[in-house]
C-alpha cells in the first residue's frame, strides 16, 4: 500500500483523503456478531445432522463427516436455488461464507448463473470459477503440510 | 432477513421440543447429550464382573473423563469414555495415558479403548438391551465384536 | 456549436419529443415506479437469459417512445445507444431488431448523456431530423459480468451500489415552435479522470471527481453560474460519491445549494430497499432522466436542469489486474421550450 501511495500524484492523494471522509465504513463489530451467530447456527444444524447419522446409521464420529458435509452442501444448494442464500450472505457475511455451505453456494451459484451458456461450456466450464481457487490452494497447502510432515518424520524430529 | 432468523429459531425450538416429549426416554436416546454412566457389563455370565467394575473405577479416576462405559467380552474388553469439553484438545494424550494405565493395572485384558461418540452410543445400547433381557449372552458377544471391529476401521 | 473548450451550444434547441422507459421488478417497488412506462414482474422478462432480457427492455423502451411520438420507425434516422455488457451486445441486438441505422456507444454509466449530447448535436446541425438515444442495464447481467453470480452469498460493503434493471430511450427531433416540451440547449463532454481509486465496490467515490470536473468545465465554458439551473443532477454517484462531489464543488468555489444538487442513484429506490450506497448502471440515469425528471419538467417543477451522467470505465479484467478506475462524466442541459421561440 505504501508503495502504491508513492506512485500517486499529490492531487490524487488529496482527493483520496477527502473521499475517505465520506466513505461508509463496514460496521465491523456488528458484522462479526452477526457472522458469529449465523455461522454458529449453521454449525448447530451440521452437528444435529451428524448426530442424526450417528444415531440412525452406522457412522462413527470420524466417518460421519462425509455424509454430513454432503447433506449440508445439499441444503445450501436448495437455499441457493430458492434465492435465500445470497440474502443470508449479505446479512451474515463470513458467517455463511466460511462453513462448507458457503463453498456449496459458490459452486452452485456459478452453475446456475452460467446455465444459459449450455451444459458443457456454461455449467461445466464455469462451475468452479469461484470455488476452483479454494480447491487448488486447499490441495496445494495440504500437499505442502504433508511434505513437511514426511520430511520431519524422515529426519526423526517427529 | 428477520423471516430467516425466525425460521431458524423455530427449527431450533422444534428440534429441542421433540427430544423432551416422551417422559420415559431410554438412556441410549440421550447418550450423546448427557452423562449416562452405564453399569459395567459382561457378556459371559458372572465372569469377570468384578474386573469390569474395577476397570470402570480406574477409568473414572481420570480427571478429564466424565462418562464411562465398560463392556467385557470373552476376549475383548471395550472401554468407551467421554472427555470433558475443554480437555478435548488433549484427546490423543488422554487416550495414550489411559491405555498405559489400563495395561499396567490389568495386564491380562485385551483392551479396545475409544472415545468415539458412535462407539459410546452402541455400547450404551448394548448394555441397555443386555440389562432388560432382550439380548442373549451370545448375541451380545457378537455385537461387542462388531463394535470392536468398528473402532478398528477408524484407524 | 463549440463554446469554450469542451462544450456545445445547441442554438436550434433540439427537442426531446417523446421518451420510453422500462424497468424490472426491483424498480417497480422503488420510489419512481409511476414514472416508468413498462414495468416487469419477472427479472427474466420471459426470456431464457438475462442478456436477452436486457435486449427486451431496450426494444420495449424504443417501441414505447415511437408509439408515444406516433412515429414510424422508418422515419428515425439514427439510434445512439449503449450498455455495459461485453461488446454492448444487448443494444446491438436490439438495433438489429429495430433496423434503425445505429451508433453503438460505450461510456459505461455515462452512456445516456453521451448519447443525448451526440444526438442533440446531430439534430442541431441538421445531420438528422429524428434520432433515438438511450441506454440500458440489467442488474443480473451486469452483476454476472462485473461481480459474482447473482445467487452468490458474498457480503457487499456499504459502499457498493445496485445496478438498475431498466432502459430509457428519448426521441430527439428538430424544434417545433409552440410545443411545451423539453429541449437540449448545451452539452459538455468530460475528460477521463483517474484519482487512483481501485475499489470496484466504491464506484461513487471514484466517479465523483469526474462529475465535479465536468460541472466546473460546463460553468467555465458556458460562462454561467449554478443559479442558472433549478437542478443539477448527477447520474449514479450514490451516497458517497454525491457527498464527495458536493464537497469538491464547494471547495472550488462553485456555489451550490444542497437541494439543487441531486443524484439519480439516490432518487430511484426507496430507503428500505437493500441497495447499499444507491443505484448505478447505464440504465440508472437513463430511466430517471427520461422518466421521472422530464415528467417533472413537463409539470413545471423544474425549468432548467443540468444532467451529469458519470461512468466508471473499468472492466472485470482491469480491476483484477490492479488497475485504478478511470472515470468520465458528460453533462447535458435540458430546458423547457419557451413560448415564442
Amino acid at each position: 500500500m505504501a508503495s502504491k501511495q508513492k506512485n500517486m500524484t499529490p492531487q490524487q492523494q488529496n482527493y483520496q483523503q477527502l473521499q475517505q471522509k465520506h466513505e461508509l465504513k463496514r460496521p465491523v463489530l456488528k458484522n462479526c456478531i452477526k457472522a458469529f451467530w449465523v455461522g454458529g447456527l449453521i454449525c448447530v444444524v451440521g452437528q444435529a445432522i451428524s448426530y442424526f447419522y450417528i444415531y440412525f446409521f452406522d457412522f462413527t464420529e470420524q466417518s460421519v463427516g462425509n455424509p454430513t458435509v454432503a447433506t449440508m452442501v445439499f441444503l445450501s444448494m436448495l437455499l441457493t436455488g430458492f434465492g435465500i442464500y445470497d440474502r443470508l450472505g449479505q446479512f451474515a457475511g463470513a458467517g455463511s461464507a466460511v462453513p462448507v455451505t458457503g463453498f456449496g453456494n459458490a459452486v452452485i451459484s456459478a452453475a446456475i448463473e452460467h446455465r444459459t451458456e449450455g451444459f458443457v461450456l456454461g455449467v461445466g466450464g464455469n462451475m468452479f470459477k469461484l470455488a476452483g481457487s479454494v480447491i487448488l490452494f486447499g490441495v496445494f497447502s495440504a500437499f505442502v503440510v504433508a511434505l513437511i510432515k514426511t520430511l520431519l518424520g524422515m529426519w526423526g524430529v517427529l | 432477513m428477520v423471516y430467516i432468523i425466525r425460521l431458524m429459531l423455530i427449527a431450533c425450538v422444534l428440534f429441542m421440543g421433540s427430544c423432551s416429549q416422551d417422559q420415559k426416554v431410554k438412556d441410549s436416546q440421550l447418550a450423546l447429550m448427557k452423562t449416562t454412566n452405564p453399569n459395567p457389563t459382561v457378556t459371559a455370565k458372572n465372569k469377570g464382573k468384578d474386573n469390569a467394575i474395577n476397570i470402570e473405577k480406574e477409568v473414572s479416576s481420570f480427571d478429564e473423563i466424565y462418562d464411562v462405559a465398560v463392556v467385557k467380552g470373552k476376549k475383548a474388553t471395550l472401554v468407551v469414555y467421554k472427555v470433558k469439553h475443554m480437555k478435548r484438545f488433549k484427546m490423543k494424550k488422554i487416550e495414550k495415558d489411559l491405555n498405559k494405565t489400563l495395561e499396567e493395572h490389568f495386564p491380562k485384558e485385551n483392551f479396545t479403548v475409544s472415545s468415539d461418540y458412535k462407539v459410546f452410543l452402541e455400547a450404551v445400547r448394548l448394555v441397555e438391551r443386555k440389562n432388560n433381557g432382550t439380548l442373549s449372552d451370545k448375541k451380545a458377544e457378537k455385537r461387542l465384536n462388531e463394535i470392536v471391529k468398528m473402532t478398528g476401521d477408524m484407524k | 456549436m463549440l463554446k469554450g473548450h469542451q462544450s456545445w451550444v445547441f442554438h436550434n434547441r433540439p427537442m426531446i419529443a417523446a421518451t420510453g422507459v422500462s424497468g424490472g421488478p426491483f424498480e417497480a417497488n422503488g420510489n419512481l415506479a409511476n414514472d416508468f412506462d413498462i414495468l416487469h414482474e419477472d427479472l427474466w422478462m420471459g426470456m431464457d437469459s438475462y442478456e436477452k432480457a436486457q435486449r427486451v427492455l431496450l426494444e420495449e423502451a424504443i417501441r414505447t417512445t415511437l408509439a408515444k411520438a406516433k412515429m414510424e420507425k422508418e422515419k428515425i434516422e439514427f439510434l445512439f445507444a449503449g450498455d455495459l455488457i461485453n461488446q454492448i451486445t444487448p443494444t446491438s441486438f436490439a438495433a438489429r431488431t429495430m433496423q434503425i441505422p445505429y451508433f453503438g456507444l460505450f461510456g459505461a454509466c455515462s452512456t445516456s448523456m453521451e448519447g443525448l449530447a451526440l444526438a442533440s448535436f446531430v439534430v442541431n446541425s441538421q445531420g438528422a431530423r429524428n434520432v433515438l438515444t438511450g441506454a440500458s442495464s440489467h442488474n443480473a447481467a451486469t452483476e454476472k459480468q462485473f461481480r459474482y453470480p447473482t445467487e452468490y452469498g458474498g457480503q457487499k460493503p456499504p459502499t457498493a451500489q445496485w445496478t438498475v434493471t431498466g432502459a430509457g430511450i428519448a426521441l430527439v427531433t428538430e424544434n417545433q415552435a409552440g410545443q411545451q416540451l423539453p429541449v437540449t440547449t448545451s452539452a459538455t463532454i468530460g475528460k477521463v479522470i483517474d484519482m487512483g481509486l481501485s475499489d470496484p465496490f466504491n464506484m461513487g467515490g471514484a466517479m465523483a471527481p469526474a462529475a465535479a470536473d465536468t460541472i466546473m468545465a460546463h460553468f467555465r465554458d458556458m460562462e454561467i453560474d449554478p443559479s442558472y439551473y433549478d437542478l443539477i443532477i448527477t447520474g449514479d454517484l450514490g451516497r458517497i460519491g454525491h457527498d464527495t462531489a458536493f464537497e469538491l464543488l464547494g471547495k472550488s468555489g462553485i456555489k451550490l445549494e444542497r437541494k439543487q444538487f441531486q443524484d439519480c442513484g439516490l432518487l430511484i429506490y426507496k430507503d428500505d430497499q437493500p441497495v447499499q450506497a444507491g443505484a448505478s448502471g447505464a440504465g440508472c440515469s437513463a430511466t430517471v432522466v427520461y422518466g421521472h425528471l422530464l415528467n417533472q419538467m413537463k409539470k413545471g417543477i423544474y425549468k432548467r436542469i443540468l444532467v451529469v451522467a458519470t461512468g466508471a470505465l473499468l472492466s472485470p479484467l482491469s480491476f483484477q489486474q490492479k488497475e485504478s478506475i478511470p472515470c468520465i462524466a458528460h453533462a447535458v442541459a435540458i430546458e423547457m421550450n419557451e413560448e415564442g421561440r
